[in-house]
């Protein structure tokens, strides 16, 4: 029987992680916003690198949330890993990082949390460069969705380390 | 007939499924998912792969909102799916629950919700950007004023000492066109200065008393030697009932004329220039008049006769009109900024007039300004007076240095830094009778030093005139002069006859 692992994006509302998903599984993307209510849920056979190990990833794109104690604790049962999402262009979405990730740390301490910059294609590496010190603690990985910079790179880190 | 009501009305349809531990279908009654007896779960949907472990558990009952599914037709349904297990000797039961209208609804209100919240983060963000722009921009504006000032100084007093060496004509020419084009450089800097003062929003109306007849007739006086330059006819037209003293914004007044006034001779090369003004109605303590600029100028397309009050707007950009495109602009903010408006009627090849109507103040308790030549008058005696210049900018001291000189009766002593101001100022060896103050010192500001005077515990020492030699001159900047104690301000840049008739008039 094929792994399979359950994979759960967090994030604030309008930060990207339906098109994230929607760029991982299916290589789409549009630049209109629709809200997700409640959890969809996709999935995607992937081989991770270097291993050769066949995985299903069973990916919950949970509703966006500004206050992440808000989330709805069925949606993360039997959660393998988390991906959390912000959005470089907002600070409202990462201003509360910290406190967010000690959220999940301290609920599911054995569990990996991969940490992304959403939406790079909107900013510069100025930018980055300039809030390195917000960023540099934090942040695993920038992606854009709508590019795809990093959207495969994400998946495949962390299902390397649920394997 | 209630139940083939609710067989065509009902909006929730619910799914119940029996299954065994492992997650393999007992049961079904079909009603969402058909022919799923004998299956596994998670072939419904991969959301149920997630759920197979918790079969396991006992007398747990979950529930799962808004789950999005996929009915046999691929058709998204959104569910609520409870699961109960018991004791164990039951098998597990799954319900799912199609609330699919239910959460569209919310959907619709959610989306509104969302994208409002978003709009106002990136707006408030957009605001954030642009202050911090206008902030920098406005900085840099404000340095990059007071760094030409200091140069500009010594520009303008070493050509007046340079007409004073015995230059031939063709040298005395030449100091003309330097002196014009500093002139020029000059107002350009006072331009930018304004322009940017207006866009920040700190442009304020100054209501004081002043003699309007002879503020018309100075403005009248300096555009006529430039119009007659050109050769053009200069005439004016002031109704013989304007009041005299009035409460306005003098300084802002003068611009918007003078403006005005510039660009009619600018772009007029025959014929005349009328200034008038008149006396439209006195009432309620008020004034209004109306101004009226006209010219037999190249006059403006109907087109373009909006835009031209736009900054840095130039129609013609003939070399043979120069300028910043500022001033039109200026002249309509401040207009604008009493309430008014500045009207424009052209025709192009015949001429274009300029008009608006001010408000003024009439007050029986406003008294007569002394005239300049009364406040300035000074004899030079014998007298010998010690001035202390506190600037660090060499320009600086040496122009002040060459202005008093000229005169032989001052005597002047420097400092470059904001704490050797106190030991000078009480040496009793040579009792300063003026300081002449910069206020950006490299060490403390100089109303710092100012306040230090002030504190000083002899009255001799404590009561010293003090005049700031400064670029720095927005309302709040000479509040707090005022505040530490500084008598008067000279503004950078200064030419000679400034810098004397303020010292001459605190020296009295």
């Amino acid at each position: 029987m094929k792994l399979s692992k359950k994979v759960v994006l967090i994030g604030h509302f309008g930060v990207g992680k339906s098109s994230l998903i929607r760029r991982f599984v299916e290589n789409t993307f549009t630049e209109d916003y629709k809200v997700t209510i409640g959890v969809h849920i996709l999935k995607k056979d992937i081989q991770i690198p270097e291993t050769n190990k066949d995985v299903t990833l069973v990916i919950w794109d949970l509703e966006g949330n500004d206050d992440i104690t808000n989330t709805r604790p069925s949606y993360l049962i039997g959660t393998h890993g988390f991906i959390y999402v912000f959005d470089l262009t907002r600070p409202n979405t990462y201003k509360n990082l910290e406190f967010d990730l000690n959220y999940i740390k301290e609920r599911y301490p054995n569990l990996p949390v991969k940490v992304i910059g959403n939406k790079k294609d909107l900013v510069t590496n100025e930018f980055i460069k300039e809030n390195k010190e917000i960023f540099k603690q934090y942040v695993d990985l920038y992606t854009s969705a709508k590019t795809g910079k990093n959207v495969e790179e994400v998946f495949n880190q962390l299902a390397k380390s649920l394997v | 007939m209630l139940e083939e009501y609710k067989k065509n009305y009902a909006q929730s349809v619910n799914q119940y499924l029996i299954v065994d531990t492992e997650g393999n279908i007992k049961e079904s009654d079909d009603v969402i998912f058909k022919k799923i007896e004998g299956k596994h779960i998670s072939d419904i949907h991969p959301f149920f792969e997630s759920l197979t472990a918790t079969l396991t558990e006992k007398n747990k009952d979950l529930v799962f909102s808004c789950i999005h599914l996929n009915d046999e037709e691929g058709n998204t349904i959104i569910t609520d799916i409870i699961v109960k297990t018991f004791d164990g000797k039951k098998p597990p039961l799954i319900v799912i629950l199609d609330l699919t209208v239910h959460y569209n609804n919310y959907q619709t209100t959610a989306q509104v919700r969302n994208e409002s919240v978003i709009n106002s983060q990136i707006l408030e963000l957009k605001n954030e950007y642009l202050k911090e722009k206008e902030a920098f921009k406005n900085a840099f504006i404000a340095n990059f004023n007071h760094e030409l000032r200091d140069p500009i100084t010594g520009i303008l007093t070493f050509s007046e000492i340079l007409k004073k060496t015995g230059l031939t004509d063709e040298q005395t020419n030449y100091i003309k066109v330097m002196d014009s084009s500093t002139n020029y450089l000059k107002q350009l800097i006072e331009d930018i200065l304004d322009i940017s003062k207006i866009e920040s929003g700190k442009a304020e109306i100054i209501l004081e008393p002043f003699n309007l007849h002879e503020l018309l007739d100075e403005i009248a006086q300096i555009h006529k030697i430039n119009s007659e330059k050109k050769g053009l006819e200069f005439i004016t037209d002031f109704n013989s009932n304007l009041p005299q003293i009035v409460g306005g914004d003098k300084m802002k007044l003068r611009q918007v004329l003078s403006n005005l006034l510039s660009n009619a001779i600018k772009f007029t090369e025959v014929g005349s220039i009328t200034f008038k003004a008149s006396l439209n109605q006195t009432r309620a303590r008020k004034a209004n008049i109306h101004f009226e600029i006209s010219d037999t100028g190249i006059g403006i397309p109907e087109e373009d006769q909006n835009s031209i009050f736009e900054s840095f707007k130039q129609l013609n950009h003939s070399y043979k009109y120069t300028g910043s495109g500022l001033g039109l602009a200026i002249a309509k903010h401040y207009v604008e900024l009493t309430g008014n408006k500045i009207t424009v009627d052209s025709t192009v090849g015949k001429g274009s007039t300029f008009s608006t109507n001010l408000n003024f103040r009439i007050d029986p308790s406003y008294k007569l300004e002394k005239s300049n030549n009364e406040e300035t008058s000074f004899i030079e005696s014998d007298k010998k007076y010690n001035i202390l210049l506190v600037d660090d900018s060499e320009i600086t001291q040496l122009s002040v240095l060459k202005i008093l000189a000229s005169k032989g009766n001052y005597f002047l002593d420097i400092a470059t830094k904001g704490e050797d101001v106190i030991p000078k100022v009480t040496n009793y060896d040579s009792p300063v009778d003026l300081i002449l103050l910069d206020i950006k010192l490299p060490d403390i500001n100089g109303d710092e030093v100012a306040k230090l005077v002030r504190k000083l515990p002899e009255r001799e020492h404590k009561k010293i005139p003090i005049i700031a030699l400064t670029a720095r001159v927005f309302k709040d900047d000479l509040k707090k002069y005022k505040k530490a104690g500084i008598n008067d301000v000279v503004k950078k840049p200064f030419d000679e006859d400034t810098l004397l008739t303020k010292i001459r008039e605190h020296l009295k």
